[in-house]
């Protein structure tokens, strides 16, 4: 602003001063005219005289402005013509430098803004800094809903007896069904406890939010509170909303409020729609009713508190323990944990301690923080490789420019003229490149954004529209300050140096230092490309390997959907009613070959897990319990999984209510019969799980085994898996439903959709696709650091190519007399190749000699996101390191062989 | 461009400036006639450095011009010394002799 004001200021009293000079000129020519025609001249010939003599009236006046104060202004503009001209005189080099800017400004930017959303993110409330997670350490011995949870009552513990929070509060995520106006829907929705808004801070942006005595009773207040999202997209913003009852699992629910807009619940991952009392959980979750229950062995609450003022999360978590460890102590005495525990057990048990988590924390965070990171760290080496490249274009501009320069000062150009125009080209370069990458940055986010993110949950993740702005100044910061300092080089280089010298001399001499720094910068180009080479080629690999093993079942012809009828206030009877009925519906659909209902969906890193008895209490982490899952008779068959020993369930596997366990049946997998009964036939082999609700027998039989296959996800390992037969169960809730297909399952997927809406048109069915594409959706963040790797890696490359194709050229230019001699003398034309490549292949080497242990060294690093491959493979190190000898290799033979070309005669006749 | 015997070299014409207008102030047409005259016809200004250096020396605060009128009543900038102009003739004036000196020596030796 105030450079403009200035700029102004300069063209105002350019005018004023222009006049003042006009004046002065025209006095001097009139007065030197008269003392002509005293000298004897004719009038006009006077004049013509005293013009000449003057030497030109408008060449004075440049002149004079060169000496004001304001004539940088002038300067500027006519540098940026010079600027632009010098630019476009060399339009290869302005494009790849732009590019190279543009590359490391956008990738970084674009990459940072996916992270910062993403991971790093505080919660839109007041003072989020102050807000944490307080979680409990260590194995809980009890049945957990969700990561960082803890039972109803201890929560009510803390919660009343801390010294440490200003407030408290805790919640519980689900899904519930809506049904207004005939659009039934699943939506995510949040129970909180009463001083979850105030506690936050989150006010109401129409109505009110949850009072505290809807907080009180359980059952007793059906209220909700809307996100703001939700009530402008569901309800239209209609804001008579407020007042009415809407249907949430078929209970009316009156609607209080609409929270404050940008609030979405605590789970930036999992945008919540509507708030609910925590007191309304038996409605929201038909059949689990933590709330009523007083055990402690329950833990599905996520509690959060906020920090007194000036309290740190440290001295807090401190200040907790004892409490912690008091809580503890009365649950270790309790039946529910004495029923089952060893002495052992409770000492484990009472070993765990309070730990807080910073408040933004949540699953999406924890999921994707690594991959994220990485990227980051990937960007990072294309920005430090983007900077080498950028400095060696603007060195090999510098040095072809050095002549110019000298000439330029010779003839009487002031130094700071040639570093201010210097600077404007430099700027001018970085501008454009700026801009680009900024381009380059919003398409990328958008674009990485859908590929990242499950398609549900991008469409309303709260992105900035503008790439954050510390990032972008301070890439940006990098790459100009790289651009100014090498861009001044030939300036600061002409000051040094001898002025004549480049004028007389224009072999390797004077630059020497030059293309030394040069050789150094194509050297951790080589190095920093075979980096990202080889990380490059370990992601792929590792994408490819997820792909081609795949999960042992085959998964084409697939189609699955998930249902929920219970969250319509279908009683348990309705429900299994309602899945034997929709088993024989779709049973008959043409096209549909088989259907297998599934109560958890697979590969989607859904786990039901539960100690064995007799086994696992013992303080059995988590990892060590067996997988289990609950099954329709036809599930195996549908999916493609072989009965190795014994057999399927059957419809009329009638279950002896006697019995302790829910189902008296199983068929479990080959490492479940090896880990459960040590070498002997499985058939008819019994087991239990352990229970806190009352003494179990071990009364579950193996009827059958299946062959070992992936159920969580593609990576693991498939650990021990039980599967019971569902419709012998008791409760039935959600359900994954699977149909395997006669032909291409998307033909389908329309009549599926009008079939089930006949069947019932008030249980909406969620999540429909290809069993392909939800795996092709589970192996988005393989895809996606497998991708841009493969991207950075082959622009690092090609950078990398073309920095010593600079080098490499400059080095032959100026050795040409050299090779014209050599030539002249009776070398050959494969003597002058070998001598240009002797050089190439010492570069190479030495890119690789920095480039190998490093890869080495960092791929350690990202042991966790490789799969099916060693971090130190040796196929993929010994292959990137080829790709890129050759293609280094072939850069440096095209000046090579130019080199060989020399005709003598003209080399030496052209020094 | 003028005839280029005549020029003046740069750093010496600022010199030459300063010792013209050391007698009295003058226009800057009345510069070239002084520095002309004093250097008996061997030195021309003109060819558009002299106003460049007045303004320079202007800036450096060397010189300082004030707008007045000559004999003629016409309307004309007159420039006159600085304490500080006076105190660069007097350096300047001492560096060009010295190598004024050292170039003779030069010049002079035989062999």
């Amino acid at each position: 602003m105030r450079g403009v004001l200035t700029w102004l200021r300069g063209l105002w009293h350019r005018g004023s001063t222009d006049s003042d000079l006009d004046r002065e000129i025209s006095l001097h020519i009139d007065l030197e005219t008269e003392a002509n025609v005293r000298a004897g001249m004719t009038p006009d010939a006077a004049r013509r005289t005293a013009l000449v003599a003057f030497g030109g009236v408008h060449v004075a006046k440049d002149a004079v402005r060169d000496e004001r104060s304001w004539g940088s202004v002038v300067h500027l503009q006519q540098d940026l013509r010079y600027g632009v001209r010098a630019l476009r005189k060399n339009p290869l080099f302005f494009v790849v430098a732009v590019l190279t800017l543009a590359l490391g400004i956008g990738a970084n930017t674009a990459m940072f803004s996916l992270l910062d959303p993403i991971v790093l993110r505080l919660l839109p409330v007041r003072h989020p800094e102050q807000l944490v997670i307080v979680r409990e350490t260590g194995n809980h011995f009890a049945n957990t809903y969700g990561a960082n949870t803890i039972s109803w009552p201890m929560f009510e513990d803390l919660r009343d007896n801390n010294q440490v929070f200003s407030g408290m509060f805790c919640r519980f995520p689900t899904t519930v069904t809506i049904g207004y106006r005939d659009r039934p829907a699943q939506i995510p929705a949040e129970l909180v406890s009463a001083s979850y808004f105030p506690t936050l801070g989150v006010r109401a942006a129409l109505g009110r939010t949850i009072a505290p005595d809807e907080d009180a009773i359980p059952d007793s207040k059906p209220v909700v509170v809307l996100s703001y999202t939700f009530w402008r997209t569901y309800f239209d913003g209609d804001r008579t909303i407020v007042g009415r009852a809407i249907d949430l699992n078929s209970q009316a629910m009156t609607v209080v409020g609409v929270a404050q807009p940008g609030f979405d619940g605590v789970d930036l991952g999992v945008p919540a729609k509507v708030f609910v009392p925590i007191m309304m959980k038996t409605q929201m979750t038909p059949h689990s009713d933590g709330l009523k229950d007083r055990r402690r062995r329950l833990d599905w609450v996520t509690a959060y508190g906020r920090l007194k003022p000036g309290m740190s999360p440290e001295q807090a978590q401190l200040a907790l323990q004892p409490l912690m460890h008091r809580i503890l102590e009365m649950e270790a005495q309790q039946p529910e944990f004495t029923r089952n525990a060893t002495a052992e057990d409770r000492q484990v048990f009472l070993r765990n301690r309070a730990e807080l988590l910073p408040g933004s924390e949540n699953g999406l965070r924890e999921y994707m923080r690594k991959p994220l990171w990485l990227l980051v760290a990937l960007t990072g080496a294309v920005l430090l490789l983007a900077c080498a490249n950028l400095a060696n274009l603007l060195l090999a501009r510098a040095i072809a420019r050095e002549r110019e320069f000298a000439l330029r000062l010779a003839i009487g150009a002031g130094r700071a003229r040639l570093v201010s125009q210097l600077l404007v080209e430099s700027l001018l370069l970085a501008g454009v490149g700026a801009i680009l990458g900024l381009a380059l940055a919003l398409l990328a986010d958008r674009f990485l954004l859908r590929m990242y993110l499950p398609a549900d949950t991008a469409a309303e993740f709260v992105i900035a529209p503008i790439p954050d702005g510390r990032v972008l100044a301070f890439v940006m910061g990098v790459m100009v300050l790289t651009s100014v300092v090498f861009g001044l080089l030939p300036a600061l280089r002409g000051a040094r140096s001898e002025l004549t010298l480049p004028l007389r001399d224009r072999s390797s001499t004077v630059s020497a230092g030059g293309i030394s720094l040069r050789r150094m910068l194509v050297g951790i180009q080589l190095a920093l490309s075979l980096l990202l080479l080889f990380g490059a080629g370990l992601f792929v690999r590792t994408l490819r390997n997820l792909e081609n093993q795949g999960p042992g079942f085959p998964t084409d012809h697939v189609l699955t959907f998930r249902i929920d009828p219970s969250l319509n206030g279908y009683s348990d009877d309705e429900t299994k009613s309602f899945y034997e009925r929709l088993n024989v519906n779709l049973q008959t659909m043409p096209g549909v070959t088989s259907v297998g209902f599934s109560a958890l969906p697979l590969l989607k890193g859904y786990a039901w897990q539960n100690p064995v008895l007799g086994k696992d209490f013992e303080g059995a982490p988590i990892e060590a319990q067996p997988v289990l899952n609950a099954v329709s008779p036809d599930f195996f068959a549908t999916l493609g999984i072989p009965i190795v020993a014994g057999r399927d369930f059957t419809p009329h596997d009638d279950v002896p209510r006697s019995w302790s366990n829910e189902f008296g049946y199983a068929v479990v997998n080959e490492t479940f019969a090896k880990q459960y009964f040590h070498g002997q036939s499985p058939i008819g082999q019994h087991f239990g799980l352990v229970s806190d609700v009352n003494t179990v027998r071990p009364d579950i039989e193996v009827i059958g085994v299946i062959p070992d296959r992936k159920n969580r996800d593609l990576r693991e390992t498939p650990p021990a898996q039980a599967y019971f037969p569902y419709f012998q169960g008791f409760h039935f809730r959600f359900m994954n439903i699977y149909l395997r297909t006669q032909g291409d399952p998307r033909q389908i997927e329309d009549a599926l959709r009008e079939r089930l809406r006949e069947f019932d048109p008030n249980v909406p069915i969620v999540g429909l696709q290809t069993l392909n594409e939800q795996i092709g959706v589970s192996l988005r963040t393989e895809r996606l650091v497998a991708s841009l790797s493969a991207i950075f890696g082959g622009l690092a490359m090609l950078l990398a190519a073309i920095g010593l194709y600079g080098v490499v050229a400059y080095t032959v230019t100026s050795r040409t007399h050299e090779f014209g001699v050599r030539v002249a003398l009776g070398a050959v034309h494969q003597d002058v190749v070998w001598l240009v490549m002797r050089d190439v292949l010492l570069l190479i080497a030495s890119g690789l000699a920095v480039g190998v242990p490093l890869a080495f060294a960092l791929s350690t690093l990202v042991r966790s996101q490789i799969f099916g491959l060693d971090p130190h493979d040796p196929v993929t190190l010994v292959s990137s390191a080829l790709a890129l000898a050759i293609v280094a290799c072939v850069a440096g033979l095209i000046p090579a062989l130019r080199a060989s070309r020399v005709d003598p005669l003209r080399s030496l006749r052209s020094e | 461009m003028a005839d280029s015997s005549s020029d003046v070299l740069q750093g010496t014409l600022d010199l030459l400036v300063l010792k013209a207008l050391s007698l009295a102030p003058l226009h800057g047409w009345g510069i070239s006639q002084r520095i002309q005259q004093l250097s008996r016809d061997a030195l021309r200004i003109g060819q558009g450095s002299l106003y460049p250096a007045l303004y320079r020396l202007e800036k450096k605060g060397m010189v300082k011009g004030e707008w007045g009128t000559t004999e003629n009543n016409r309307e004309a900038k007159y420039y006159a010394l600085t304490a500080a102009g006076r105190r660069a003739l007097t350096t300047e004036a001492n560096e060009w002799e010295h190598y004024a000196a050292a170039v003779r020596l030069v010049l002079a030796a035989k062999g």
